[in-house]
């Protein structure tokens, strides 16, 4: 069930993200739906959980996208690793915690994602930027909604 | 031993062992402290769970080490990934890489139908607000009539893009199919796009992609009833291009969302801001040509004899919603 869960928001993010952020565009920067929940589930589950999300977060935008399987999921995982180390046994986080990891995560992924598709140095560092304060600013709309299913599911399997 | 009024669960320490709270506070205790705490009914085995130090819920495995798990875990998986960026480049796995692509594309499709209509609407009350400033008279319009107009004028922006399709096909002697854009690439990057004509249609990969307005990149995978569009933006598209003006050869290549000129110019000839830049036939990889961009801006360094320049493209990935196919250009 705790899977399925999962499985369900991270193909939704996927297909949000495909689907609607292009139309989200504001100075070349897309909103990154997956790398959200990505971080929510690494937060709340630690970092083995969040990279298995990642993968298959990752995996769902690279079939999304032109190119070969791989390098999207290559961007989040160490992103939700660190996240995972980071954030393990911390409480409920400040939504200002939350903006900052989005802001820290969407730097790695963009600096892992600009070797798959070279940029030059200013317009890749002005794009990361972009997504990176997009990124923090719709963090604490995702993160808590996602971690609240999260908890959620975990309490009605031990009650099971 | 826990005989509270609806007490089920008990939070116990993963690290100690010790019950820590019953019930309610249980459950408010894993919220607070998720990683730290696991919820235990109160009955195990059959029997109860008492108040102190217990035996611990699972083995637990010292800290450290579950780190170190994490850590095996996390060069495992980027290895993986590295590996199937590899692997699923190569022939004998495009296919099932095709499939899988195939299987999103309705949900995606879906989806960005769902997000023109939202468009609509949102453009509806945009209109409204400025109309209402704008002419008093148009504030008791019909919500109908509004409607209508709207509708008349997002079937004429269809409209005026499907001539000036037309008006390339007849111009360039190429044969096309038109197709429309369904879906983008989810970042800013590679700046993909898909549309809805695949090898049922007679779609290859490989195939040129135009519109009316000038060059826009080539199929990178074609799925049955849709494809893949490696727009010029993805840097791994360099296009051979002549400028009008100058009569210098050069290449286009992708970085973002932005496209950088490269021309190799030792004569020094002075490459002005507003050349057109047009597909030359240098290595034929697209048809003589087409146009690509206007220079918007050059840079010569000292010494250098290659200039650098920034490209107004023609297209804007963003923007586009129909494209043409070449269905009879082969590159060679």
């Amino acid at each position: 069930m705790r899977w399925a869960a999962a499985a369900a928001v991270i193909l939704a993010a996927a297909l949000l993200q495909s689907a609607w952020g292009p139309r989200l565009e504001i100075v070349g920067a897309f909103p990154n739906l997956v790398l959200l929940v990505v971080l929510a589930g690494a937060w709340t589950l630690g970092p083995r959980a969040g990279m298995a999300w990642a993968c298959a977060g990752g995996l769902l935008l690279d079939l999304l996208a032109a190119g070969p399987l791989g390098p999207h999921a290559l961007a989040l995982v160490p992103g939700a690793y660190a996240i995972g180390l980071l954030a393990r046994g911390r409480h409920q986080p400040h939504a200002l915690v939350v903006a900052v990891a989005a802001a820290v995560m969407t730097v790695f992924y963009s600096a892992v994602l600009v070797l798959f598709h070279p940029a030059p140095a200013g317009t890749a560092m002005r794009l990361a930027v972009a997504a990176a304060l997009y990124n923090s600013l719709l963090a604490p709309f995702v993160f808590a909604p996602v971690r609240r299913m999260v908890l959620g599911t975990i309490t009605r399997r031990a009650q099971a | 031993m826990i005989a509270a009024h609806e007490t089920s669960v008990v939070a116990v320490s993963k690290r100690t062992g010790q019950v820590l709270a019953a019930g309610a506070d249980a459950r408010r205790m894993l919220v607070r402290a998720a990683a730290d705490v696991v919820l235990m009914p109160t009955l195990r085995m059959g029997r109860p769970l008492t108040i102190g130090r217990h035996p611990r819920p699972q083995p637990v495995v010292a800290q450290p080490k579950r780190r170190s798990m994490s850590g095996g875990l996390f060069v495992l998986l980027c290895a993986a990934m590295a590996a199937l960026s590899i692997v699923s480049q190569q022939p004998w796995a495009l296919g099932a890489v095709d499939a899988a692509r195939s299987a999103l594309a309705p949900a995606e499709g879906a989806l960005a139908s769902a997000g023109d209509q939202v468009d609509r609407v949102t453009s509806m009350f945009g209109d409204v607000s400025a109309l209402r400033a704008e002419n008093q008279r148009l504030r008791v319009a019909d919500e109908q009539l509004r409607s209508q107009v709207l509708s008349l004028s997002q079937a004429a922006r269809e409209n005026d893009a499907l001539r000036q399709a037309l008006d390339f096909e007849r111009a360039s002697g190429f044969h096309t199919r038109p197709a429309q854009v369904v879906g983008r690439g989810p970042d800013a990057f590679s700046r993909a796009m898909v549309v809805d004509r695949g090898t049922a249609d007679g779609v290859k990969a490989g195939m040129v992609v135009v519109t009316g307005a000038g060059l826009l990149g080539r199929i990178d995978r074609a799925g049955p009833h849709e494809s893949t569009v490696r727009t010029l933006a993805d840097s791994s598209s360099p296009v051979a291009v002549v400028l009008v003006n100058a009569n210098l050869q050069g290449t286009v290549v992708g970085g973002g969302d932005r496209l950088r000129l490269d021309v190799p110019n030792a004569a020094a000839i002075a490459v002005t801001k507003g050349d057109w830049v047009l597909t030359s036939d240098a290595g034929r990889t697209y048809p003589p040509g087409l146009v690509v961009g206007e220079v918007a801006d050059v840079t010569r360094g000292v010494g250098s004899t290659t200039d650098h320049s920034d490209l107004a493209w023609v297209n804007d990935p963003a923007r586009v919603t129909f494209v043409l196919v070449i269905t009879d250009f082969t590159p060679s």
